[in-house]
């Protein structure tokens, strides 16, 4: 054991000044960036996002590949099985089924959307509020959730559909009514364990306002719960969709989605099992890729998750 | 806590007489009648009048309400039109019990397998069994339930005989549309348990319990898991709701006389006093189940005080 | 946790042991064995209905549902053989009077009702007054006010019961004077409205008559053994039928199965002894040698609205009705055993001359003929200045309006190059929007009360209905309306007939107010043991004549 002396000598003070001293020699990320950094990491994420791609992409461009069209019917070629002139198939109309479950893909899609954009928008920020604020606004905001879902949603579609052409804009409407109310809640339970935390208290002498500590504080901390419950809302979002316009409200023929095609497979699953397995197929394809996209969403932006 | 309790169950009571109302006037709405309109009018205008003048529907819809309600303070739900001459009451009584064997069933199913599936996932993050849970998880969201329900009986009604393919008719009979819907119910609960599991995990005091030299079990179960069921507990309400309330794909497919397609067969009917009833009935459900949730987040997690709910 | 645990468990189990009790409805012998081992012992068939039975109160009791189990368990003065021919049943015969107005019934002797109450000529009396009360829940008042003398009066309040031409002069003699003659009545009281019901019983039994098998008494073959009316019903003999001998199944099992699937999995279980197939499914059994098809009195139909924009011209509804091949839509699209419509009349209906049926006599009224409907398409839009009009069709919101819904679509597209749109709504909907005339066209349907073309072509002369179409006020529609009353007063055969057909003819090819698609049919399989489970066109089923080999 050898010990070097340390003289003043032989240091040396830095030359820095205020700026230099608090420069971050990383390039500066904001959140979305940094989440954006995280998410490329993660192969899984980024396979299924390029997978969601392509499907979208054939959404749009799928029906264009083929020389036949959603809606033209051939009473001579009715349940053909797929072959290379009919590469899904035909139902019962002779419809091209890979046009039909293209077309289809795209409304699910936008019902998808509009179904998670509604849950992000209306569900989180009622469940915040609701929770944040708490008391009386609290108990009216949760009464007025369960009035919501105690009225059968199923009366006030077919009330929707005398003052509204069918449609999709219709049912997008009926969809939205109540469609929002399982989010609120669960984000509101979420905020209810967060909001005594320190880091709140923190916030609240910082002087933060209740709209701050909501967006910058309490939403990244539940974003887990979030994606999940949107990974739910989207199928099932998609399944109502199917009996709404099974039972008259929505899309009316020739327009079709999936959840109809499933619908009107499954009516054939013992002569015609095809119809039902592409469009299943086809949706659970989605939902994997959603699944494994919302868990890399999750690992990237909760800040609880990073180790 | 006694207030608190108290004041939530006399909401409880508004909430059920706004749910109420709101149903009668919209019910009352709808286009049509509660009658079969192509065989009414084969009847003489006078005929006719004295149809809708004997159910009362001659009176402006205020009064028929007022009057509802009087009848329902007394416990009186009415008569079905659908179902001619049935009392509401018997008819709901009948029908919901098999709704609720099934349904309880596959609570109770889904809940234990949900619970396993999803500890063990977050527990071996990223391992073989974790992307299992996934695949399961997913499937059990974007397969629809009768898919899974044609399939369970093709398969263990059918082709193996071990079970009955339909009808209620024995225990037995209650096997499958429970398993059927208990798939959505696992795959929910997995994920939410897994997804929670795993922020949990990272927690400091979970760091701290294993360096007192806590049994990994004893950690998952007493600490991780408590701190993790509230977001399964609250989607446990919404889910226990819709299961209860019956599936109209699952009863059908298995001939389960249950309450799934009487919603749907006496909302299309315009069955005024056997949609309240059940309306009533569904609402009353879903605003108890709430209430005993509340109660429960306090319980499951010290740290949301009702004090904060009071305030 | 562990506690909500406990809590759930103990509920389940609390359920299921109640569930032991009353629940389930319980295994009945022949379900486990099928109907092939279980026959040598007790004969058995089993079917099943597509729905909840609303019903078995006689007096609410008005679909088909309610009827396939009431009309067995329950008996009138006549019952349909199996070629839908009235027989004598609980009457032994019937004299009419010369001019066709005064019909005498002789009841059997010693008639009873199943709890050994007697049947005699009043309980016929009292049951009939009380069904043609207006307020009789089952809404059936007509099927007897429009024929029997004064009971309209009656049923409206003005008169009183010992006016209407009911009389009883002894306990086997019932006399039924009717306003017109009136060829179908015979049919009519083989119709369960006109059954017998105990009346002391019911007035007994009050608002629980009918709820449980307990509170019913019975007159037809069977009795029920066991009843729910969301699982199905057991019905075994009645010792106290007055044909017992004749009913040669001992136990009939009534399943409520809603999944047509679901039931063809029962049935390959052999756990029913019929099953009705869907379309899809019957090119895989159509030569299976338990297939059968079979069509009843009901005849679906596009009703066009004859003042509302575009289908007021009557070629463009000439043209819409010509685009339409009913025979293509019957082998690609239903396939089920549903049968082409010649016109709105079933063809096999009676035409009250011996021996022709109404459709031998008319013909085929409905013609595909694409180039035909294009010309009249052309007037049409000309003589409506020039502009095509959008049309809309609605329709019920179930599979098989919806499947013929798109089928229409396809084919005006392809005929008249139109894009045609689809409303579906509720049933309830629907009549409501075409009864209050806000439509152009609509899919409907209607199912014949009784074997006569009256029961079609009157309800164009009705008061306002889901069918109407507006079809008054105008020549062709008065016009129309003067057949149908010369039809009903006139007592020549012959000549009735005559005006029958040439009102139906003025309604489909002169006036297009309806464009007549096909007679609902349904396609079966019966296992081969059973024999004459029988369905006559009025679509009910009738259980006094199968038998199990």
């Amino acid at each position: 054991m050898q010990n070097t002396e340390l003289t003043d000598d032989l240091f040396s003070p830095a030359r820095s000044g205020a700026v230099e001293r608090e420069k971050i020699s990383r390039p500066m990320r904001s959140g979305f960036q940094d989440g954006w950094f995280r998410l490329k990491q993660n192969k899984g994420a980024v396979a299924a996002l390029a997978i969601l791609l392509v499907l979208v992409a054939l959404a749009f461009l799928g029906p264009l590949l083929t020389k036949y069209d959603y809606y033209t019917t051939n009473y001579g070629a009715i349940f053909q099985s797929p072959s290379a002139e009919h590469w899904f198939g035909t139902d019962k109309f002779g419809r091209d089924q890979w046009a039909r479950v293209w077309y289809g893909t795209r409304i699910s899609l936008l019902i998808a959307v509009v179904a998670a954009t509604l849950d992000l928008l209306v569900g989180v920020t009622y469940g915040s509020i609701s929770a944040l604020l708490g008391g009386r606004t609290d108990a009216v905001m949760q009464r007025i959730v369960e009035v919501l879902v105690g009225i059968p949603n199923l009366i006030i579609v077919i009330l929707l559909m005398m003052v509204m052409p069918a449609g999709i804009g219709t049912l997008i409407i009926a969809m939205s009514i109540s469609g929002w109310v399982n989010m609120a809640r669960l984000v509101r339970a979420e905020i209810l364990k967060l909001k005594n935390h320190e880091f709140v208290l923190a916030a609240r002498l910082l002087d933060a306002s209740n709209g701050q500590i909501i967006l910058r504080h309490l939403i990244p901390n539940t974003v887990g719960v979030i994606v999940i419950n949107t990974m739910f809302t989207i199928p099932s979002a998609i399944f109502t969709e199917a009996f709404l316009s099974f039972i008259g409200i929505g899309l009316q023929e020739p327009k079709a989605s999936l959840g109809v095609l499933i619908n009107s497979g499954f009516q054939v699953i013992n002569s015609h099992p095809y119809l039902l397995f592409i469009s299943a197929i086809v949706i659970v394809l989605i939902m994997v890729c959603f699944s494994i996209l919302g868990d890399g969403l999750r690992d990237a932006f909760d800040p609880q998750m990073r180790v | 806590m006694k207030t608190y309790i108290l004041k939530r169950i006399a909401y409880l009571f508004v909430t059920l007489l706004v749910i109420m109302t709101a149903t009668f006037f919209l019910m009352h709405s709808l286009p049509g009648t509660p009658f079969d309109e192509d065989k009414i009018s084969k009847l003489s205008p006078e005929q006719q009048r004295q149809i809708y003048a004997s159910y009362g529907l001659d009176q402006p819809v205020h009064v028929q309400y007022f009057k509802y309600l009087g009848n329902v303070f007394q416990g009186d739900f009415g008569t079905s039109t659908l179902y001619a001459g049935h009392p509401v009451r018997n008819i709901l009584m009948s029908r919901i019990v098999p709704s609720a064997i099934v349904g309880i069933q596959a609570v109770l199913i889904g809940l234990a397998i949900g619970l396993l599936l999803g500890v063990v996932a977050a527990y071996r993050h990223n391992t073989s069994l974790d992307y299992l849970t996934m695949v399961i998880s997913v499937l059990g969201i974007s397969v629809p339930n009768f898919v899974v329900a044609a399939l369970l009986q093709y398969l263990f009604g059918l082709k193996w005989g071990l079970l009955p393919v339909a009808y209620w008719e024995s225990y037995s009979s209650s096997v499958l549309p429970s398993l059927a819907l208990s798939f959505g119910v696992i795959a929910q609960i997995a994920r939410f348990i897994r997804t929670e599991m795993l922020t949990v995990l990272q927690q400091d005091y979970i760091l701290m319990a294993k360096s007192k030299g806590l049994s990994p079990v004893r950690i998952l179960l007493r600490h991780a898991l408590r701190n993790s069921m509230l977001p399964v507990l609250t989607i446990l309400g919404a889910i226990t709701v819709n299961v209860l309330t019956g599936s109209l794909a699952v009863e059908s497919i298995y001939s389960v006389p249950g309450i799934g397609s009487l919603f749907v067969d006496t909302i299309k009917a315009n069955d005024y006093s056997t949609i309240i009833g059940l309306t009533v009935f569904y609402s009353a459900f879903y605003v108890v189940v709430i209430l005993i949730i509340d109660l429960l987040y306090c319980v499951i997690d010290p740290r949301i005080r009702l004090a904060s709910a009071k305030e | 946790m562990k506690k909500l645990a406990a809590m759930l468990l103990a509920m389940t189990i609390l359920l299921s042991g109640t569930a032991g009790c009353n629940s389930f409805t319980g295994k009945s012998g022949e379900t486990s064995g099928g109907t092939e081992s279980g026959a040598a012992q007790t004969k058995s068939v089993s079917f099943y209905l597509e729905n909840e039975i609303p019903t078995l109160d006689q007096f609410a009791a008005s679909d088909n549902i309610a009827f396939n189990v009431l009309n067995n368990i329950s008996e009138g003065l006549y019952r349909l053989d199996t070629n839908n021919v009235p027989q004598p049943a609980l009457a032994e015969k019937c004299d009419v009077s010369e001019d066709k107005l005064s019909y005498t019934f002789t009841l059997r002797d010693g008639l009873k009702f199943s709890n050994g109450d007697p049947i005699t000529s009043k309980t016929f009396k009292e049951t009939w007054l009380k069904q043609m009360k207006a307020d009789t829940k089952n809404n059936y008042a007509f099927i007897m006010t429009d024929y029997i003398v004064n009971g309209m009066e009656y049923s409206e309040k003005k008169m009183d019961a010992d006016k209407v031409g009911l009389e009883t002069p002894d306990d086997k003699t019932l006399v039924v004077k009717l306003k017109a003659p009136t060829p179908y009545f015979l049919s009519l009281t083989a119709f369960v409205p006109y059954y017998a019901v105990d009346m002391d019983f019911y007035k007994n039994k009050g608002a629980d008559y009918a709820l449980n098998k307990d509170n019913l008494v019975y007159s037809g073959p069977y009795m029920l053994s066991q009843y729910d009316a969301a699982a199905g019903a057991t019905l075994v003999k009645n010792p106290n039928y007055w044909d017992k001998d004749s009913v040669k199944v001992d136990t009939v099992t009534i399943k409520i199965i809603k999944e047509q699937s679901t039931a063809l999995n029962l049935y390959k279980a052999g756990q029913l002894s019929r099953v009705k197939l869907s379309a899809t499914d019957v090119p895989s059994y159509k030569d299976d040698k338990e297939f059968t098809t079979h069509s009843i009195y009901r005849t679906n139909f596009i009703q066009f609205n004859t003042t509302a924009e575009g289908t007021k011209n009557v070629n463009i509804r000439k043209a819409l009705s010509m685009a339409i091949d009913n025979n293509t839509l019957m082998s690609t699209i239903l396939n089920n055993g549903s049968e082409a419509a010649n016109g709105v009349v079933p063809k096999g209906m009676s035409s009250g001359i011996a021996g022709k049926t109404f459709g031998s006599l008319q013909g085929t009224l409905t013609s595909f003929n694409a180039e035909k409907a294009k010309e009249y398409w052309e007037k049409g839009v000309k003589e409506l200045g020039g502009t095509i009009p959008q049309i809309t069709l609605v329709l019920d919101d179930d599979t098989e309006n919806k499947d013929v819904g798109t089928y229409l679509q396809s084919q005006f597209k392809s005929v008249l190059g139109i894009d045609v749109t689809l409303d579906s709504k509720t049933k309830e909907a629907r009549r409501a929007l075409m009864k209050s005339g806000k439509y152009q066209m609509g899919l409907n349907a209607w199912g014949a009360d009784y074997d006569d073309p009256m029961t079609y072509l009157q309800i164009w002369t009705e008061n306002t209905n889901s069918f109407r179409g507006n079809f008054k006020d105008t020549d062709a529609a008065n016009d129309y309306a003067n057949l149908i009353k010369a039809a009903h007063s006139e007592k020549d055969t012959e000549k009735r007939a005559d005006f029958l057909l040439r009102a139906e003819k003025s309604l489909i090819v002169d006036n297009a107010v309806v464009a007549p698609l096909y007679y609902m049919g349904s396609a079966y399989l019966v296992k081969s043991n059973v024999k004459n489970l029988v369905e006559p066109n009025s679509g009910i089923l009738e259980l006094k004549y199968a038998s199990v080999e």
